[in-house]
């Protein structure tokens, strides 16, 4: 099963308003290592021609960017009241 | 006068216990947590082990959505063919109930019940930002620019202490303080795991896994639990290993512990029902923040007190007990909170379990997350098992000469053998 088959298996609560996590792209425009790529477990971050692409609507709020990014590019909070992923089972 | 004697953060086991042991005690508590209901945003395993629960819930076996009790726990370990593995069943373990398997999902929100019940204010789909501090002193909680005064605060907001950062108390998190754990939920039906698993409807099977087969330097340790009718399958993988091999995905990790043989075969014909993800502190003593300050007390996760190295994972039991010990330190000295008297949180901790275990087990992680135990080890004793088992019709060599040639064939000297051996009965 890929990983976007399986993050279809998933509920959100979808801040439209709000991006809780948000990246510089002046920082990662020269990154040597992207690990937020690699590290994150819900596919957020990509690399698309070369040039780093975050979408925050599947994040399933882990917080492993914040650690993985060590250049400083990453703001991390968590979405504003309920919003965000909704586990059934957890 | 403060609006709440004590505020709560994080409905999880830490701050359910802690809500509901301070208001069975007439403390005026208020719980906030930002999944509606509990539950929405934790991811665990989950087996609970021990009977920490009865300490607030006494009748819990009445009530407590349980899925099954662990009547068989297994650690396995996985080369790329083979899988090798110490089983584990007893009466004992069958009537204490030591390990219930449960699902948090409806695990948290009945244990935040059980606090509403007890007369805490449980406030839902609420996100605290950081604790309000004034001169030096927690006065509270505090959301955007609204602040909620309590005379004392248990931070329980689990793995990612956003609010202990946010306020300055601890700092941000690193490779070596949290792996990532990631968790699929699958569903087969009640028959199929009783039959599959070798249990009846009310026993279950819990095991972990190390994961010696990944290559490229990857570690990670896996689970396995059964629930009634779904199936928990999930792995805890270093984020350092990860940072250092920097081509793998972390979900490919999860993806290659499904497709492993043995894994495969238990899970066949089930239907994936959730994907989830979650940091696991596994730092142990030297990422614990400091647990207590001016007005407020660090509980479970937050507090690093968890265990996870590959082979075993426990947190729901430390995460209760810290809970209900954080409330009695408040509880006993509710007239005169400050760093002082809340420092005895610490004195209770050691008393307990909670800081022996970490204390007794510190660095174990060095030793179970290493290539020996999960790579040297399992190669060894496959060789072994193959040339003692696979029968060729020859005759058999002494098993002296069996191992040697494994440990040859592994690169591996006797001298290593017994120092790294050593290592680990040492830690254990
Ligand atoms: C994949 C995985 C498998 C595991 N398996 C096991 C196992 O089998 N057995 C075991 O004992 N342990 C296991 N653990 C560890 C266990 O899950 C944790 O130790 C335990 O959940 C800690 O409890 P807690 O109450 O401290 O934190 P949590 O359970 O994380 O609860 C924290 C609560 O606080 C809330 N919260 C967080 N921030 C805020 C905020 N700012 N405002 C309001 N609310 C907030 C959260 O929504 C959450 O409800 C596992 C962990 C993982 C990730
Ligand atoms: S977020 Fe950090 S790790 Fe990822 S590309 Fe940008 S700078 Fe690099
Ligand atoms: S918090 Fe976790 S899921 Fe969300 S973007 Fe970061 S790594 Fe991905």
């Amino acid at each position: 099963m890929k990983i976007e088959e399986k993050l279809s298996l998933l509920n959100y609560k979808t801040d439209k308003s709000y991006a809780h996590i948000t990246i510089n792209p002046d920082i990662c425009s020269t990154c040597p290592d992207h690990f937020c790529v690699f590290a994150c477990p819900a596919n957020c971050y990509t690399l698309i021609n070369g040039k780093l692409n975050f979408k925050y609507e599947d994040c399933v709020e882990c917080g492993t960017c914040d650690i993985a990014c060590s250049h400083g590019s990453v703001k991390w909070t968590l979405p504003k009241g309920d919003n965000g992923v909704i586990y059934k089972y957890g | 006068m403060s609006e709440f004697d004590v505020a709560v953060i994080g409905a999880g086991p830490a701050g359910s216990s802690a809500a509901i042991r301070l208001a069975q005690n007439g403390m005026n508590v208020l719980l906030v947590e930002r999944g509606d209901p509990p539950g929405t945003k934790n991811v665990s395993g989950a087996v609970l082990w021990g009977n920490e629960l009865a300490k607030v819930v006494p009748d819990w076996e009445r009530s407590a959505p349980v899925e099954r009790y662990v009547t068989r726990k297994e650690v396995a370990f996985l080369t790329e063919k083979s899988k090798i593995a110490i089983s584990f069943s007893s009466e004992e373990l069958q009537n204490s109930k030591s390990g219930k398997i449960i699902v948090r999902g409806k695990f948290d929100q009945w244990l935040a019940k059980k606090a509403k019940d007890a007369g805490a204010m449980l406030v839902t789909g609420v996100t605290v930002d950081r604790l309000a501090i004034d001169n030096g002193k927690v006065i509270g909680i505090q959301q955007d620019n609204d602040v909620i005064t309590a005379d004392a605060v248990v931070v329980a907001e689990g793995a990612n202490p956003r609010v202990l950062i946010n306020s300055g108390l601890r700092p941000k998190l690193s490779d070596r303080d949290v792996a990532l754990g990631i968790k699929e939920t699958i569903k087969l039906p009640e028959n199929v795991i009783n039959e599959r698993f070798n249990v009846d409807s009310k026993s279950g099977f819990a095991s972990e896994f190390v994961l010696g087969f990944l290559d490229d330097g990857l570690l990670s340790g896996g689970f396995l639990y059964t629930n009634k009718d779904t199936v928990s399958l999930g792995i805890v993988a270093s984020l350092d290993r990860l940072r250092a091999n920097g081509v793998t995905h972390s979900y490919d990790i999860m993806g290659k512990f499904e497709e492993h043989p043995f894994i495969k075969n238990l899970i066949k014909d089930g239907i994936p029902d959730e994907y989830a993800a979650h940091l696991v502190p596994e730092g142990g003593i030297s990422s614990m923040p400091k647990l207590y300050g001016n007005g407020y007390l660090v509980a479970g996760d937050a507090a690093a007190f968890t265990f996870s190295n590959g082979m075993v994972l426990q947190g729901i039991n430390y995460a209760i007990t810290s809970g209900i010990l954080a409330a009695d330190t408040i509880i006993e000295n509710r007239n005169n909170i400050n760093e002082n008297t809340l420092a005895k949180y610490v004195d209770k901790l050691r008393e307990s379990y909670v800081l022996s275990d970490l204390y007794n087990f510190n660095g174990i992680q060095n030793v179970t997350w290493s290539d020996f135990v999960q790579k040297s080890l399992p190669t060894l004793a496959e060789s072994v098992m193959m040339s003692l088992f696979d029968e060729k019709g020859m005759p058999k060599k002494h098993l002296r000469q069996i191992v040697t040639d494994a440990m040859k064939s592994g690169h591996m000297k006797y001298s290593d053998l017994i120092t790294n051996g050593y290592r680990v009965i040492k830690r254990m």
